[in-house]
């Protein structure tokens, strides 16, 4: 339980990072976001509305600690100001709008391709030194591959020629959003591609992880004593090897989510899908800055759940952290 | 055939540097060879591939393959640059938070895990989003920024391993300053991180800056691969077919990443010879064998005849090992790890084989158990068990031919291990109760898991630990424990043979007698044979019936223990008594 | 808790290096707020004389490595002195630091893992020899780097200079690593368990090295085994350690052939010994 408890400690200390970070950048940055604003949307918008975006950003000449305590009571209220792309929409509004649709896409894409890595990654390390050591440099290629590039190339050959997946979007406009089957499966059938490219570019990576920390594990003495024991092949592979050879690959969790949770964002731009990845794109475009830090917020937050709740796995994976009683 | 040498070994290495090779030509030569800027437009525009513009041209007409070119040097530089920058800064987090600790490692350690967490993308896209002017220099500083975490993880906790290292503190000893051991003893050990981590950062510096610049983020006043793909993205290219736009530079970038990452692999094989495949892996000497090569130089070689005398015990045989030579092919040619190698272990008996490091004692009793693994080849003679028949009856068994399935049965029911480091041989993620529960699964079957829940408990009670133990896991357990579970687990099939390599040498004296007297009254009981390795000679001469003594791969002595220790006739086994003798070992 | 005394050595040779009431405490485990301390070396007293071995003599975890880092000054003492010359010195870090271990060295067990793998033979004694000023230039480091490697019995010398550590057989890195400790001109030698990684015949051979070092540069040695015989074999006096105290000390031949505390004695019947078939 201590583990547990240090590690939340530590999340929520990080997580107050993500916050005061978010409330830094724009006023520690080089130059002044309000005059950059106002030197970029020059001749789009009125004076008098810049003073009031200026204002309901937050940025104000008083001192910086009260602004911070402003800030931070605004966000625990929810708000995280207004939005100057679709002003005057709540920020907080359309962070929620698009925070389910990466959620399902990056989670469901993610655990497959964690899935199907891992267990590829065993079954080489099984079977090193044979055939299967040849397929090392095509998965290497494939984990250098940029997410939206494979996107774009999925996109021409998918989509463009064999025209059997949709070009872009997240469902069919023309069905009401609501909880039909209709709609359900028009998600569906627009998420394929994305969710191709997010696991065909991500899988590698845990491939390989898993494949070096099986062939590592499979020198250990419990392994050859598992062997010696008359055990199956598939009960020593998966219950002495895969078992331990697993932990490092949950532990390395964070840095391999934040890699993907990056290049789900550039595939959400590709396909114009309506998650936080393309809004973010959007806000970049506007220069809506309180919808950007809105959105980088929102991420870090659901990135360090995610790490917690791999921390929570983890505990359940290797019986060592729990013996501090 | 002096280059030849240079050369590395791994075909995937020398692929992965011909690749790096080839992009730093192109970056650097491209731009005097290209025949159009990177940004002059030129009449033909979208046109495909041809002679006068071999990528073909943009939808402006420019020529792609000199865009290419250029981006070449601008990807690589910031990548470059991004992977220098984060290094250095990982290098001094990991490295003076893991070597001083304390404090300032624990600042380190949160630092680390807040930027580690925190996903990258997003933060340079907030950075970059704020930056007023956005030069390559600046976008290439903030990747750096936003990626250096990672690899100061994996250097804090090289150097905290390091630090505890020997050779550090025998430094200290020595009267080395800090600065001088963490620069002159443990960075030297950390280059291969500190290089897989570079390599690490450049491959994220190109696929960042090429995300940004795809986004529009980065400085579009440059070309680079990533504003080539923005710019085709923004005219629709792969709507319109012209994929000569917007191939090549995402092509680019995953083959230099895959190269780069190439030539990690061989860092990684370097570090962890396990992960060696095909030619570099046969070249690895095995460790036994790379001990017997650097042994002592002063040991007589054993040109003596073998000194073969009658053992100990007059029972029936049960392992009879015959003109055994087992042979490791390695980079100097063939070794011969065991050679002729001829004894018999009978039932009951305690066969104790004595040895120093590099006299083949493991090799042999790998051969028997098949526990063999290659490059170590048996090239000749036999290994025959004899299985218990009806009656009086023997029937004897081909161990080095036994296919795979009889072999699955034969082991742990009739021939069971137990290992030098009880720490090692149990599973840690698994409860005792399980690593007893798996072999009664497989070897019987017909048992009902309560059935196989007592005897466990039983088998735990008869090696003297609390049946209550039996829902612990292995690291509950002290090192004396272990290892009489490792031998209750060995006795619960009830075999005929049990091999014990080393079973008591990482245990202290106490122990050891306690784990001994339990061993000898188990045996008493059940009447299994043992097969006993171990170095310490004084110990095999107490415990064992017959004494078998192996010297580089030769078995030099063989006979009775009494025989061998009041009568040694080979010169080996003299000079092995008299050290022990000097030693106060026989006193 | 005061050691039995079993038979004092006659004291004749003078003290070089002295502990007093050593106390060594380690943080242990959390428990709730407070951390336990564990306490590793308990009012640990020792004399080392010129020209004389001393064994410390006890099973793993009863803290005689401890002392011996204590001694070395690699860890601070949480109570307690550490005299040399008869003077107090307290000096973990800095000049004053290196000035002691111009006088106190120390060589670790492992010798496979005490040798930095990325160094050569020639670059291990070079620094020892500068640290402490014991020669300058690169004729004259070549020149004390070769004799160092003679008085170790590593011949020819010139063979040596070059090799790395995985060229070397366990013996010779232990070898090596006594030369460096040498290089300083020490006074005393603290030898951690310096045989029990190698084999037995070259146990004898390094022990016997060890033993003409100590006589031919009047070394005070510190023998740190948890080996009652060759503790019996190769040094005047033996201390005998369990959790922490020192439970009986004399000479080694009284304190081993006649054991007066109950530790000493399980210690003794514990060790393999063929004799015990013999005698029946």
């Amino acid at each position: 339980m201590k583990y547990l408890l240090r590690k939340v400690a530590l999340y929520a200390f990080i997580a107050w990072s993500a916050i005061t970070l978010n409330f830094l950048i724009p006023r520690l940055m080089p130059g002044d976001p309000v005059t950059l604003l106002v030197e970029r949307m020059e001749g789009r918008i009125e004076p008098e509305a810049m003073a009031a975006i200026a204002e309901s950003y937050g940025i104000t000449d008083d001192p910086l600690h009260v602004q911070y305590w402003t800030y931070l009571g605004n966000l625990f209220q929810g708000d995280l100001g207004l939005s100057i792309g679709f002003h005057p929409t709540p920020v907080a509004e359309i962070v929620m709008g698009a925070l389910p649709w990466t959620l399902g896409l990056v989670g469901i894409t993610t655990i497959i391709s964690f899935v199907i890595g891992t267990g590829l990654g065993v079954v080489l390390a099984w079977r090193r030194g044979s055939w299967s050591d040849h397929a090392l440099p095509t998965l290497t290629f494939l984990n250098a591959v940029p997410y939206f590039w494979m996107a774009l190339i999925l996109v021409l050959v998918f989509s463009v020629n064999l025209g059997v997946f949709p070009v872009a979007g997240a469902y069919d406009v023309n069905i009401d959003r609501a909880w039909s089957w209709e709609f359900v499966s028009s998600v569906l059938y627009y998420g394929t591609l994305p969710a191709i490219t997010i696991v065909i570019a991500s899988f590698a990576g845990w491939v390989l992880n898993m494949r070096n920390m099986t062939v590592t594990v499979l020198g250990e003495d419990f392994v050859t004593l598992a062997e010696a024991k008359g055990l199956p092949k598939r009960m020593v592979l998966v219950n002495y090897a895969a078992r331990n050879a697993i932990l490092p690959s949950v532990t390395g969790f964070a840095l391999a989510l934040g890699a993907v949770v990056g290049g789900s964002m550039l595939t959400e731009v590709i396909f114009n899908y309506p998650g936080v990845g393309y809004t973010l794109f959007q806000a970049v475009q506007n220069h809506d800055f309180p919808l950007m830090q809105g959105l980088f917020l929102i991420i870090s937050l659901a990135v360090i759940v995610a790490n917690l709740l791999a921390d929570i796995v983890y505990i359940f994976l290797d019986p060592r952290t729990r013996a501090e009683a | 055939m002096r280059l030849r040498s240079w050369l590395p070994t791994s075909g995937k290495v020398l692929a992965g540097l011909v690749i790096v090779v080839v992009f730093a030509l192109v970056a650097i030569v491209g731009p005097m060879v290209a025949q159009y800027g990177p940004r002059a437009s030129g009449p033909e525009v979208l046109a495909p591939p041809s002679a006068a513009h071999w990528f073909g041209t943009t939808q402006t007409g420019q020529d792609v393959f000199a865009q290419f070119v250029y981006g070449a040097r601008v990807s690589l530089a910031v990548g470059v640059f991004a992977g220098v920058v984060s290094q250095v800064v990982s290098i001094v987090v990991g490295v003076i938070g893991g070597y001083f600790r304390g404090l300032v490692d624990d600042g380190m350690y949160i630092l680390t895990a807040v930027f580690l967490v925190m996903p990258g993308m997003p933060l340079l896209i907030v950075l970059t989003g704020y930056l007023p002017s956005r030069g390559m220099i600046s976008v290439a500083v903030v990747i750096a920024i936003t990626s250096w975490a990672g690899s100061a993880r994996v250097l804090r906790a090289q150097t905290m391993s390091l630090r505890r290292r020997d050779f550090v503190e025998a430094a200290r000893a020595t009267g080395e300053s800090r600065v001088r051991i963490i620069v002159s003893e443990i960075m030297p050990n950390a280059l291969p991180l500190i290089a897989s981590g570079f390599l690490f950062s450049v491959i994220t510096g190109i696929l960042s800056e090429a995300g940004l610049s795809f986004l529009g983020l980065g400085s579009l006043t440059s070309t680079s691969w990533g504003t080539m793909l923005y710019f085709a993205q923004n005219a629709q290219a792969f709507l319109i077919g012209a994929w000569w736009w917007f191939v090549p530079p995402g092509l680019a970038i995953a083959i230099i990443g895959a190269g780069l990452a190439l030539i990690n692999f061989g860092i990684d094989e370097y570090a962890n010879p396990r992960l060696r495949t095909g030619k570099s892996r046969a070249k690895s000497a095995p460790a036994p064998l790379a001990a017997a090569t650097a042994e002592e130089p002063h040991s007589p070689v054993p040109d003596q005849e073998p000194q073969i005398r009658p053992g100990g015990s007059q029972a029936d045989p049960v392992i009879e090992v015959a003109g055994l030579t087992v042979d490791y092919d390695t980079a100097e040619g063939r070794v011969h790890a065991v050679k002729d190698v001829s004894l018999t272990v009978r039932r009951g008996e305690l066969l104790g084989l004595a040895g120093e490091s590099g006299s083949g004692k493991s090799t042999l009793t790998n051969t028997i158990t098949r526990l063999l693994r290659p490059p170590a080849e048996v090239t000749g003679g036999s290994v025959t068990y004899h299985r218990r028949g009806t009656g009086a009856q023997q029937e004897p068994v081909d161990l080095l031919h036994l296919p795979a399935d009889e072999l699955r049965r034969f082991r742990w029911t009739e021939l069971s291990i137990v290992f030098q480091s009880a720490m090692n041989a149990l599973n840690p993620v698994m409860r005792i109760s399980a690593q007893f529960d798996d072999v009664l699964r497989v070897h019987r079957p017909q048992m009902r898991p309560a059935a196989r829940l007592e005897l466990a408990r039983t088998m735990l009670t008869r090696v003297g630990i609390d049946p209550e133990r039996v829902s612990a896991y292995p690291h509950e357990l002290s090192g004396g424990m272990k290892q009489r579970v490792a031998i209750a687990i060995a006795l619960v099939c009830d075999p005929d043979v049990i091999v014990m390599d080393e079973p008591t040498t990482a245990l202290d004296l106490l122990v050891q007698r306690e784990v001994l007297d339990q061993v000898m009254a188990l045996q008493e009981e059940f009447g299994f044979a043992i097969i006993f390795t171990t170095h310490d000679l004084s110990l095999l001469l107490e415990v064992s019936d017959t004494i078998a003594v192996m010297q580089q791969g030769r078995l030099v002595e063989y006979g009775a223990a009494m025989d061998v220790y009041t009568d040694p006739r080979h010169p080996y086994t003299q000079t092995l008594l008299r050290s022990l003798s000097d030693l106060g070992a026989l006193v | 808790m005061t050691a039995i005394e079993t038979e004092p050595a006659s004291p004749t040779a003078e003290v070089v290096l002295e502990a007093r009431d050593l106390v060594k405490d380690f943080a242990g485990r959390r428990r709730g707020l407070r951390r336990e301390r564990m306490r590793a070396v308990d009012q640990v007293s020792l004399q080392l004389r010129r020209g004389e071995v001393t064994a410390l003599v006890g099973q793993s975890g009863s803290g005689k490595s401890t002392v011996g880092r204590l001694l070395a000054q690699l860890l601070p003492p949480t109570s307690g002195q550490i005299l040399l010359h008869g003077t107090p010195v307290a000096a973990t870090s800095g000049r004053a630091f290196i000035r002691y271990t111009g006088a106190v060295q120390m060589t670790l067990q492992d010798p496979f893992a005490s040798l930095n793998p990325v160094h050569r033979v020639d670059h291990v004694l070079g620094r020892a020899l500068a640290i402490h000023g014991r020669a300058r230039g690169r004729d004259q480091v070549h020149e004390q780097s070769l004799a160092l490697l003679e008085k170790v019995e590593l011949t020819p010398p010139e063979r040596y200079l070059h090799r790395f550590p995985h060229e070397l057989s366990g013996g010779e890195r232990q070898r090596i690593s006594f030369a460096r400790a040498l290089a300083a001109q020490p006074q005393v030698l603290l030898a951690d368990e310096p045989v029990s990684m190698l084999d037995v015949t070259i146990r004898k051979e390094m022990l016997d090295l060890l033993d003409s070092l100590r006589r031919s540069e009047n070394l005070a040695v510190l023998y740190i085994t948890h080996d009652l015989g060759s503790a019996r074999a190769y040094s005047s006096r033996t201390l005998v350690m369990y959790h922490g105290v020192v439970v009986e000390r004399g000479s080694s031949a009284a304190v081993i052939d006649d054991p007066q505390h109950e530790y000493t004695r399980r210690l003794l019947a514990a060790a393999p010994n063929p004799r015990r078939r013999l005698a029946g």
